[in-house]
């Protein structure tokens, strides 16, 4: 180290990160040289327990890897363990499974935005984008009866049904968000400072994205048309009608207009959900455990998450891996924070979206 | 007996006590407009005592590594700088200012003591965050104290050339300032200043460290800076020094541009004073602060180079040429 740099600590605990990652930043100025980081605060070692208890019983576990994508989690390993025992779920199921996805991924999204507002310091824009987030937090209260856990799969199906007045209610909530939501974006995409603070900032250029096969908003905000509900359709997507948004900025702009563009696509989607949906079951049972190794994978609010999983005939996994989308993410922060400044940092890493408690479970 | 009255100025009124009664009920009308503004609730108005309260039972904890003396020092620098500024603020009507003569030039000596102050405080706590809150005060404090520094040129050779008949001339009296205003109107009435009354609407945020000038503090990049390693007794002092600061800043501010007063009857004369403070405050804090959101530290010094010093130069070239 030269005198003209010094070291700057950012984390485990710090005002602009919502979990402990350490990021040791070799300064020069106001500029930065080098980015190194040590993870592994959070790390509950999730996947060795998952194989000491039986499958239902993960349904839960999964779900609390993360807050903000519980869903996806708890989702995909239904998928996941339904594929290994060759389980078709009841339509009304995949239905109302899209359904409480989506809603997740609205308050997810908006979450984030919220705290790239925060970020930059601009309070009062914060206060707005959770006040209006506030709005799918009381349908999950509503709905499912819970503020982050939704509870909503099981594997089979899912586990309530959600009655005809339930979705008149979510179908009026769109309503109001709609409009709100709206102003919102075209708040991120005028206002002057945010966009002097975002635009041009943290750029990752549509090879880098390929070489290092980012994931979700991140590369669909470099240009990458890559969509796990696209590309191969699960659950209800393939019966419904919906854009894979995709911004050319490759900056941390970008970014974030792709994340407020898809709130729009997920109240379509949740829209034709309660349309849609058809009148049955919710829920067929398990049936017998075989011996067989599976795959699922889909498209939560960060990108794509990957679960597999190996069956030996009894009711404890063999095997559980997942993947998520931060891993992938989170190595373009190296091309992102290239030549980048303090004040920048936290920008350019809330606008992967990390999840460490999903990274290192 | 002048000394003693001098010494009463600085510490009872307008200085000290009434200062930062003033300054921390301004603080807390500012936390509360920006809390409406944002639907919330906001804490109640006595909130900033509330809080030097608290800090003043905690403990005083000094790093290790930090230079003690300064680190010590600095916050009472700070506060005892401000102190001696409110008691040089006429108060139309109701007082005169402690010196008459060239209080302008005193002021704006002293008025960048806060900020040296959180610098010294900021590099002698050896922290990283401190160093950088202290490189970007110093920028900033370069930025905004330039258009300041035409403010009161223009101000005082507006004042002074109308005094001397249209020759050359420059007034660095407040309290002339403050009466040639009584009889000729409003200074920021007066077409030639409003370019320098808007650059001193920018230069408050800028001095106040508050959004979108809050850069040398930023919570989520250099988490409080300058003021990270500062606890307990020290940081009330800061917060202390920073009320009384609002005062200064409002004040002068206001018997610069609209000292007007209503009557003769001193204590309505300090209510009309006080409320055009608010509206100051209102104006260019807590509206500015609720509505934007932090610039990065090069943007802000060429917005302050672009703005708020141009329109300053262009009051301070009218001023001349007029």
């Amino acid at each position: 180290m030269s005198i003209s740099t010094y070291t700057m600590p950012l984390g485990p605990v710090h005002v602009a990160l919502e979990e402990p990652v350490y990021f040791h930043l070799t300064c020069e100025g106001e500029n930065i040289k080098n980015v190194e980081l040590t993870s592994g605060h959070v790390h509950r070692g999730m996947e060795q327990l998952a194989m000491q208890r039986n499958l239902v019983k993960n349904v839960t576990l999964t779900e609390r890897v993360c807050s903000l994508c519980s869903n996806s989690h708890s989702f995909t390993y239904s998928m996941v363990v339904e594929n290994a025992l060759e389980l078709e779920i009841p339509e009304r199921a995949k239905y109302l499974r899209v359904m409480a996805e989506e809603i997740k991924r609205i308050a997810s999204h908006l979450f984030n935005t919220a705290i790239q507002a925060h970020i930059a310091g601009f309070k009062s824009l914060f206060m707005h984008v959770m006040e209006v987030r506030e709005i799918m937090q009381d349908v999950k209260e509503t709905v499912y009866g819970n503020r982050m856990n939704l509870a909503a799969n099981c594997i089979g199906g899912v586990k309530c049904d959600v009655t005809d007045e339930l979705l008149e209610y979510i179908l009026k909530q769109m309503d109001v968000i709609e409009p709100q939501l709206e102003e919102i974006t075209d708040i991120f995409n005028t206002n002057h400072i945010m966009l002097t603070r975002t635009k041009g900032l943290g750029l990752l250029p549509q090879e880098d994205a390929i070489a290092l096969g980012v994931a979700g908003p991140v590369a669909r905000g470099s240009g990458l048309v890559k969509d796990v509900r696209r590309d191969t359709p699960y659950a209800a997507y393939p019966k419904l009608d919906f854009d894979v948004i995709v911004e050319q900025g490759c900056d941390v702009h970008s970014r974030t207009m792709v994340r407020l563009r898809e709130l729009f696509e997920s109240i379509k989607l949740i829209r034709q959900c309660c349309n849609k949906m058809p009148k049955g079951e919710v829920r067929y049972p398990m049936g017998k455990i075989p011996v067989n190794e599976a795959f699922a994978h889909s498209e939560a609010p960060r990108g794509e998450v990957a679960y597999y999983i190996r069956t030996n005939g009894t009711d404890t996994p063999a095997r559980l891996k997942w993947r998520v989308p931060s891993y992938m993410n989170w190595k373009a922060l190296s091309v992102m924070m290239r030549g980048c400044q303090i004040a920048e940092v936290a920008l350019v890493l809330n606008s992967i979206d990390p999840c460490v408690s999903c990274t290192e479970r | 007996m002048d000394t003693l009255l001098g010494i009463l100025h600085m510490c009872i009124f307008p200085g000290g006590i009434f200062a930062l009664v003033i300054g921390f009920l301004f603080k807390g009308l500012d936390r509360r407009v920006e809390a409406r503004l944002q639907r919330r609730v906001g804490p109640p108005l006595i909130q900033p005592w509330l809080d030097t309260a608290k800090l003043l039972t905690k403990e005083t904890l000094i790093p290790k590594t930090a230079c003690r003396e300064a680190f010590l020092m600095a916050p009472v620098v700070g506060f005892a700088g401000m102190a001696v500024c409110a008691a040089f603020i006429p108060i139309p009507g109701v007082f005169n200012g402690l010196y008459n003569m060239g209080d302008l030039l005193v002021l704006f000596y002293l008025l960048p003591i806060p900020a040296i102050a959180v610098m010294m405080g900021g590099s002698a706590s050896s922290s990283p965050f401190g160093a950088v809150g202290f490189s970007r005060e110093m920028i900033i404090m370069l930025a905004y104290e330039t258009p300041l520094l035409m403010i009161l040129l223009s101000a005082a050779m507006l004042v002074g050339k109308a005094m001397n008949g249209g020759d050359w001339g420059a007034e660095f009296s407040l309290l002339k300032l403050v009466e040639w205003q009584e009889v000729n109107g409003s200074l920021g009435l007066n077409p030639v200043m409003i370019p320098a009354f808007l650059a001193y609407l920018i230069f408050l945020p800028g001095t106040m460290g508050v959004a979108p000038f809050d850069i040398p503090e930023a919570e989520t990049e250099v988490v409080e800076g300058p003021l990270l390693e500062y606890g307990g007794p020290l940081l009330a002092l800061f917060h202390v020094g920073s009320a009384l600061k609002t005062f200064v800043v409002l004040g002068l501010g206001v018997a610069m541009f609209f000292p007007g007063t209503l009557c003769d009857c001193w204590f309505i004369n300090l209510l009309w004073f006080i409320f055009k403070c608010f509206v100051l405050m209102i104006l260019s804090l807590t509206i500015v602060k609720s509505a934007t959101g932090r610039y990065r530290i090069d943007q802000a010094f060429r917005f302050f180079v672009m703005v708020p010093t141009m329109l300053a130069l262009c009051s301070l070239l009218m001023v001349w040429l007029i």
